[in-house]
């Protein structure tokens, strides 16, 4: 194993693939342990700043996840969301950044298995991807006199 | 003082002789694109003007100015750690008369009595500054009408002006004078040449006779004029006359941090946003584009000539003019302020 | 008379009857610019007025901007793109449709006054222009060049150059341009990703953060922009590269199934960024999944707030 351990912050919907890593944790599951996990209600949620801003900060990577289509608790949240999530690959792809520094996934609250395959799954390409040292804010140089 | 004469073959050395060592800034590109930058290729002699006015070189967009740091485990932590003026021994050739004034009506807000800004003064006072005159003015320009001139003075240490393919130069203060003498050039005598040039320069200028009305009526008869909100309306509200503009000195002080620290850098503001004046409270004394463009025009035409004895806060350089996406023309709005009733 | 001068008469007629009946209080249009290669928005509001109005290629701004929060009737000088964006701020409820006039005019494409500046070099003086051809002068040359050559990038590619949604055509509908076919956008995505996000940063990089490319666009009415929000501060106020780049890529989502290439951002930009480049790329996206262009009709929903079920999107695992 490399030294670079990614850093990816992960967007999860409440009901469905937040439940689904709680599961994933009481059944004892394995998972690699290099994501954040935000909580939102539902993807619909995700505004696209919340990517950039994972970004600017240098995230490695993003994963966001939420209920299968027709699952949604609030009926049609992530119908809505998918339309934005196929605007935003599309742009971020074309304009440089790595697939699969951007993942989405659709995993239940049932589906602990699946979420810990994708777990590593995300964790392990975005390692592949690197460190993420192009599509990210500098960090603020505090040393003296380069900060200038 | 004796004018000087550099002539085409010699443009290089003389560039080099007055760089001696230090950094050149000069006008590179051509046309439109024109930009005052560090000298790599050819300066330019035939331009309009440069695209941005020079109050970069003095006054960055952003400028960091003290770091600090928040880890209890860093040599230098709790401590702030001013970054300095970032200021370097400078020559700039090829500003053009407008924004040399512009750079002297900002020098009297960052200097003067009451505060001296340490940023702006180590760059202002660490540049030699040579004008190129204006033979011929663009269709924008108007400096003439703001008491300037295609050969203005005003802040420069000496003023150039294309010669036969070459130039002719006036120094204009004693170390333009002993710039000009580094270079060993021949001398002239350059006066009379000056003059005529310069009333050619003039006369190719429309004619505005607005202004003296304007300094005549009192602030609150235009204040409280009936036309701001039709003279506002096209206005997009993006603050470009701003940022283009060589008197505008606005800025917005901001930190950025982390969790190891932060610094602390200033950044150009814009009066043309509503965030310039919206209060803690939420409370916003511009709350729309009118009180925002009065304040703009009010400022460049009635409240700097009252601080700075007359001296009107626009030079007439005309970018505003051009760059303004609604062609909201500076000398339009002047001869509705001299005209309108309140 | 050439055709410029007929939609200029025609429009001109238009303005003063709808002021004169009171089916408009004030007629939004274009009058000549105060210097060359430039026509400047221009508020109508008496039947004397009227006669500043004018119908030119160097229009640089989408008039539709000025609908959002506007009350009281309004007419609209509308060309193809402006009388789509018109059509899409009633769709999205800033205006209603019966405070709306749209006086359409068959727009033959306007003129990008950088393209010609890049071909002229010399400072330019004077402008003048007829339906096929501009003339510009300065000291010692006069020039013409063919409209054709100096289209602006949006012009040369416009599929709805009429606005057949409009009230009113003030002339026979233009023949319309070939549409985008986004190559250059297609040849981009054949180089390497590192290779992209060179050319994406480097076509920012001269930006000053003014928003003129914000201002100046007719989808971007939001009461707050996101980045003037502060708490919390979505965007560094100062130049850092990435943060230029959110702004970008954010704006451009913002405006994803709404632009209609009227390219008003660009004409607005005052450092010549092509920041519909970003708008493409979505463009193509939402033509390609969703077949959508927006403001074609008055019933049609901007595809975001839209859904199939079976709606493609293979890259969700």
């Amino acid at each position: 194993m490399s030294e670079f351990e990614p850093k990816v912050v992960a967007f999860f919907c409440n009901w469905c693939t937040y439940g689904a890593a709680d599961l994933a944790g009481v059944s004892r599951l394995d998972y690699p342990p290099n994501f954040r996990v935000v909580r939102l209600p539902c993807t619909g949620r995700l505004n696209p700043k919340f990517i950039m801003e994972a970004f600017k900060r240098g995230a490695d990577g993003v994963w966001v996840s939420g209920c299968h289509p027709g699952d949604c608790h609030y009926i049609a949240g992530n119908y809505y969301a998918r339309r934005k999530f196929v605007l935003l690959h599309t742009l971020l792809e074309t304009i440089g950044v790595d697939p699969n520094r951007l993942r989405f996934s659709w995993i239940s609250s049932a589906e602990a298995n699946k979420f810990q395959a994708m777990a590593r799954d995300v964790v392990e390409s975005v390692r592949a991807c690197g460190p993420n040292l192009t599509f990210r804010k500098a960090p603020l140089a505090l040393d003296l006199p380069e900060v200038a | 003082m004796t004018e000087y004469i550099v002539k085409e073959d010699a443009l290089t050395a003389f560039f080099q002789a007055i760089a001696n060592g230090r950094r050149l800034l000069a006008p590179q590109g051509q046309g439109e694109n024109c930009r005052l930058e560090v000298a790599t290729g050819p300066v330019s002699l035939d331009y309009g003007n440069t695209h941005l006015s020079p109050k970069a070189t003095f006054f960055p967009q952003t400028e960091k100015i003290l770091a600090y740091h928040k880890k209890a485990d860093q040599p230098k932590y709790n401590q702030y750690q001013d970054l300095g003026d970032h200021a370097e021994p400078t020559v700039i050739f090829g500003i053009r008369p407008c924004d040399a004034k512009g750079l002297a009506i900002s020098n009297k807000v960052f200097q003067n009595d009451r505060f001296t800004d340490p940023y702006w003064k180590g760059k202002y006072e660490s540049a030699l500054k040579i004008g190129l005159a204006c033979l011929n003015p663009s269709p924008q320009c108007f400096c003439a009408a703001m008491g300037g001139s295609p050969f203005g003075e005003m802040g420069l240490d000496v003023l150039a002006y294309p010669k036969e393919k070459g130039l002719g130069l006036k120094p204009l203060t004693p170390a333009g004078e002993e710039l000009v003498k580094a270079a060993s050039l021949p001398s002239a005598d350059l006066a009379s040449e000056i003059k005529d040039l310069e009333k050619k320069a003039i006369e190719a200028q429309g004619p505005l006779d607005t202004y003296q009305i304007i300094n005549e009526r009192k602030i609150m008869e235009l204040y409280k004029a009936d036309h701001w909100s039709a003279t506002a309306e096209p206005c997009l509200g993006c603050g470009v006359c701003t940022f283009f503009c060589p008197t505008c000195h606005c800025f917005d002080i901001q930190d950025e941090t982390s969790e190891a620290g932060g610094v602390r850098m200033r950044n150009w503001d814009t009066c043309m946003s509503p965030l310039f004046t919206v209060h803690g409270s939420g409370h916003n004394p511009r709350p729309s584009k009118t009180e925002r463009v009065r304040q703009r025009f009010m400022h460049k035409l009635k409240y700097i000539p009252i601080k700075q004895d007359g001296v009107r806060g626009c030079t007439g350089c005309g970018r505003c003019v051009v760059m303004c996406p609604a062609n909201i023309d500076i000398r339009t709005v002047a001869a509705t302020m001299a005209q309108a009733s309140a | 008379m050439g055709a410029l001068e007929t939609i200029t008469q025609k429009i001109q007629d238009k303005a003063k009857s709808l002021l004169e009946s009171g089916q408009a209080e004030v007629v939004i249009g274009y009058r000549k610019g105060s210097t060359p290669l430039v026509a400047a928005p221009y508020f109508a509001r008496t039947p004397s007025d009227c006669e500043n109005l004018i119908w030119s290629s160097f229009a640089k701004l989408n008039l539709a901007n000025y609908l959002p929060n506007r009350t009281g009737k309004v007419a609209l000088v509308a060309k193809g793109c402006d009388a789509r964006s018109a059509v899409g701020q009633v769709t999205e409820n800033q205006i209603p449709r019966d405070n709306l006039y749209l006086i359409g005019v068959p727009c033959s494409g306007l003129v990008d006054p950088a393209k010609v500046a890049a071909k002229e070099g010399r400072p330019i003086q004077k402008a003048t222009e007829t339906d096929e051809t501009i003339t510009v002068s300065g000291v010692g040359f006069e020039v013409e060049i063919k409209k054709a050559e100096v289209l602006r990038r949006n012009c040369e590619v416009c599929s709805h150059r009429s606005p057949t949604m409009a009230d009113e055509l003030t002339g026979p509908e233009a023949p319309a341009a070939k549409p985008d076919d986004f190559a250059d956008i297609k040849a981009l995505l054949a180089k390497s990703p590192s290779e992209r996000l060179d050319y994406f940063q480097d076509l920012i990089k001269d930006c000053l953060r003014c928003y003129a490319c914000r201002n100046a666009c007719p989808l971007c009415y939001c009461p707050v922009c996101f980045v003037d929000e502060t708490r919390p501060q979505w965007l560094g106020k100062s130049t850092d590269p990435m943060d230029t780049m959110t702004f970008h890529l954010l704006r451009a989502l913002h405006c994803a199934g709404r632009c209609t290439a009227c390219g008003a951002c660009e004409t607005a930009c005052p450092v010549n960024i092509k920041v519909r480049e970003f708008n493409r790329v979505l463009d193509k996206a939402v033509q390609e999944n969703w077949s959508y262009e927006p403001g074609l009709t008055w019933e049609q929903k901007p595809p975001l707030t839209v859904y199939q079920p079976n709606d493609p999107a293979d890259f969700i695992k």
